[in-house]
């Protein structure tokens, strides 16, 4: 099967997916995601001390807990990315709490292949929502109701590096909602119920996860403790 | 004293048959193999593991190659090249570094090169612009290589009668075809009540238990991922665990060969790889055989500078990486809405598991009015779209103006995406002429993880493979049209795709226009041969990879009555 891996999202984004092999596995937007950078520099000043605090703290302990900001608030976007509806054709249909997508992002972003530059996006992001729903409504992202949040990710994703993180908690959302629930996700195969996906077998059993395939990785598991 | 008769780099479809053959006659081969030596109990219908982390291939951060693609044309005219290390791009054009390389991950889609393929220079003339030669050997001297695939690898498959059907030794495969989904029956009508030839596509998959391999169980995934069972006939399961079991081939992973040493008579004496641990290992052998994908077989002899390669080995005519060939094409899709069928019909739509197996060859070589004389043309393979659903529900997430879309619009438009239709596709395979614009260097600035430079790869196409690939796209689309499928959509272009690549260190009779000779030995370096699809001087209209297996099969045969 034919191949064109390219995996740039704006270049393919409105063609079909090809066929032997997916696209963006792990789009990265270099360009923009330093654009990012640059305008969040910017938008730190009119944040308020937490949102600062959030955004700089990456320690191990707060990448573990959900109850911990910067994940209480990315759970928070994500279930508004991907609510929980009560039907779609009378059928129930998850949403992002359901599936855990934000114990599956976790253990993704834990891991020692994860892209560190990645990471630091995704939760340097956090900052910046804040600044934005600060500035709009003078309160934090996971204070604000329904139609104050829709407004707020309206306006990040006016630019390109705000729809860039967008898209990326949304690619890591689809994972949770598709992969399979060895990950974490997909919790009692609820994706591929709600989608009636007929999923492939054998299935990976706990002792096969994808990084447990190469020894390089598994030696940097083994030395991250 | 050499350590081993023949050290293999690669260990793939172009290095499998050689271990295989010459292991089994008790010569003493060692396969070095940079990725992970990963079996059957390893692959799983895992779609983070097969596609979006890299897993059985390098992460782009440790190995990358330098992309140079057309950047519009100067003032004079001439096209202007941009180069970009795919770290930064993303577009990676790895497929596959674990014993046995891509051929796990294949499709196998088999299909033998025709007659013409051989002589197209002489069949239909020089093309502006374009590399094009006869290669030095014909159908004929391959023609017992792929029987020997058909048995040894397993291709599953029936022969009919057609046009350009190629002449063959055997009557039929020596296995029958897969199992085939009921959508088949609605393609065959379709196509002929448009007087087109359906033809049953051959694949390297064995319907049922041989040996040690176990049969296709159906799963519904298959290009792209492992093989759980041993039915997809990759080089390791179907050559080298056999090759191993001889006691006389070692397979030695995690080594990374970066260099091949030759001596003051410019022989090939060692190959230097880092081990596991990145320690630098040398091994020496009578005889070496590269095969090791076509950008990294002239990748490694580029870097193997010698006394009497001052350029790189195969390298004194400075033809080495010249002509590289992906294959040209494009593909499209077609909707089947079940709301339009009966639900027994629906149901029957909605099935993953059997193959397709069916294309059109009526046009390899096109005879039609719009064209001056007649041209070479191509084949077109039909498929259901790929299952990964992640990928999927991924690309749905832009809408029509490339804006995010999110919440219960989204949702929407995932399950309707996913419930509501079964997508059908085509594939067409056409020749990617050779130019002087399609080539692998040695990149000046970026290394890999080892510290080696990275391949430089400038992606080129001639603007007649648009031609034939456009005509080829849309006798394709009539026959999703006869089938009533709904939002039919279809793209060509020049992108290549990286998983199909060939050529590189073509092989020919006279050393100034290639690298190898008609034995896939290198013209100035005695004891080295080339056996993966880097000889190809032209690809062919379809995937290479019988190809590929049937020449090192033949190459194998003249090793050995050397040794």
């Amino acid at each position: 099967m034919k191949k064109f891996n390219k995996k740039d999202n704006k270049r393919y984004r409105n063609s079909w997916e090809p066929c032997a092999s997916s696209l963006p596995a792990n789009s990265k937007l270099l360009s923009s995601r330093r654009h990012f950078f640059k305008q969040t520099t910017g938008l730190m000043v009119g944040m308020s001390f937490s949102a600062t605090v959030m955004a700089k703290n990456k320690s191990k302990d707060s990448l573990s807990q959900t109850s911990n900001e910067p994940w209480l608030t990315i759970s928070e976007v994500q279930e508004h990315l991907f609510p929980r509806t009560v039907t779609i054709n009378n059928l129930p249909s998850p949403g992002a709490k359901d599936i855990n997508a934000i114990g599956y992002l976790q253990t993704m972003l834990h891991l020692p292949s994860a892209d560190k530059e990645e990471t630091d996006f995704i939760i340097k992001g956090v900052g910046w929502l804040n600044g934005v729903a600060n500035n709009q409504t003078g309160k934090p992202f996971i204070k604000l109701n329904d139609k104050q949040r829709e407004r707020v990710l309206k306006k990040i994703s006016a630019s390109e590096a705000g729809e860039n993180w967008l898209s990326t908690l949304i690619r890591y959302i689809f994972e949770a909602l598709l992969a399979d629930p060895v990950y974490g996700g997909n919790t009692k195969q609820l994706g591929w119920q709600w989608l009636k996906h007929q999923a492939g077998y054998p299935q990976p059993p706990k002792n096969k996860k994808y990084w447990m395939l190469k020894r390089k990785l598994i030696i940097k598991d083994m030395y991250s403790g | 004293m050499a350590e081993y008769d023949v050290c293999i780099v690669g260990s793939g479809a172009g290095a499998s048959p050689v271990a295989y053959t010459l292991s089994k006659m008790g010569f003493s081969v060692v396969v070095l193999e940079k990725g992970p030596w990963l079996t059957e109990n390893d692959f799983y219908k895992d779609e983070l593991a097969c596609c979006r982390r890299s897993v059985y291939t390098p992460s782009l951060q440790d190995e990358q190659h330098v992309i140079e693609d057309y950047d519009g044309r100067d003032k004079n005219g001439q096209y202007k090249w941009a180069s970009e290390a795919t770290s930064k791009s993303g577009w990676d054009f790895w497929n596959g570094n674990c014993v046995g390389g891509s051929s796990n991950f294949m499709s196998g889609f088999f299909y033998r090169l025709k007659p013409v393929d051989f002589y197209l220079r002489s069949e239909f003339g020089p093309i502006d612009g374009a590399n094009v030669v006869d290669w030095p050997i014909q159908y004929e001297d391959l023609e017992p290589y792929y029987s020997k695939v058909e048995q040894l690898v397993g291709v599953s498959g029936r022969v009919v009668k057609h046009k350009f059907a190629e002449p063959r030794s055997t009557k039929d495969f020596p296995y029958p075809p897969t199992i085939e989904h009921p959508i088949v029956e609605h393609f065959d009508k379709a196509c002929e009540s448009l007087r087109y030839q359906s033809l049953p596509t051959p694949r390297a998959i064995l319907p049922h238990t041989v040996g040690t391999r176990r049969g296709c169980e159906y799963s519904g995934y298959c290009g792209s991922y492992g093989c759980s069972t041993g039915a997809k006939g990759s080089g390791r399961a179907a050559l080298l665990d056999d090759a191993v079991r001889t006691g006389h081939c070692k397979i030695i992973p995690y080594a990374k060969v970066y260099k091949l040493d030759s001596n003051n008579k410019g022989a090939v004496s060692h190959a230097n790889y880092y081990d596991e641990n990145g320690v630098s290992k040398k091994i020496s052998a009578k005889i070496f055989v590269v095969a090791c994908q076509a950008i990294e077989t002239s990748r490694l002899l580029l870097a193997s500078t010698g006394v009497k390669h001052p350029e790189g080995l195969a390298n004194n005519t400075n033809q080495l990486g010249k002509n590289l060939l992906f294959s040209a094409g494009g593909s499209g899709t077609g909707e089947f809405y079940y709301k339009d069928m009966s639900r027994q019909q629906g149901e029957a739509f909605k099935r993953r598991g059997p193959f397709i197996n069916r294309g059109l060859q009526d046009w390899y070589v096109i005879k039609d009015k719009k064209f001056s004389s007649h041209l070479k043309g191509g084949t077109i393979d039909f498929l259901l779209s790929h299952p990964n659903p992640t990928t999927r529900a991924d690309s749905l997430k832009w809408d029509d103006s490339g804006k995010l879309v999110w919440g219960e619009a989204l949702k929407q438009k995932v399950h309707a995406a996913f419930t509501e239709k079964q997508r059908f596709r085509f594939e067409v395979f056409n020749d990617w002429l050779p130019t002087d614009d399609c080539f692998v260097s040695l990149d000046n600035t970026v290394k890999d993880q080892w510290g080696s430079a990275v391949a430089k790869v400038r992606v080129g196409y001639h603007d007649h493979d648009l031609v034939v690939g456009k005509y080829l796209t849309q006798k394709a689309e009539t026959v999703m049209q006869q089938m009533q499928a709904k939002n039919i959509n279809s793209s060509v272009s020049g992108s290549p795709p990286a998983n199909l690549v060939a050529g590189g260190c073509r092989f020919g009779k006279d050393p100034q226009t290639s690298v190898l000779n008609h034995d896939c030995q290198a013209h100035d370096v005695e004891n080295l041969y080339v056996t993966d699809g880097s000889f190809m001087p032209t690809g062919g209209s379809v995937p290479y990879t019988w190809t590929i297996y049937a020449n090192a099969f033949r190459v194998a045969d003249i090793i050995k009555k050397r040794l």
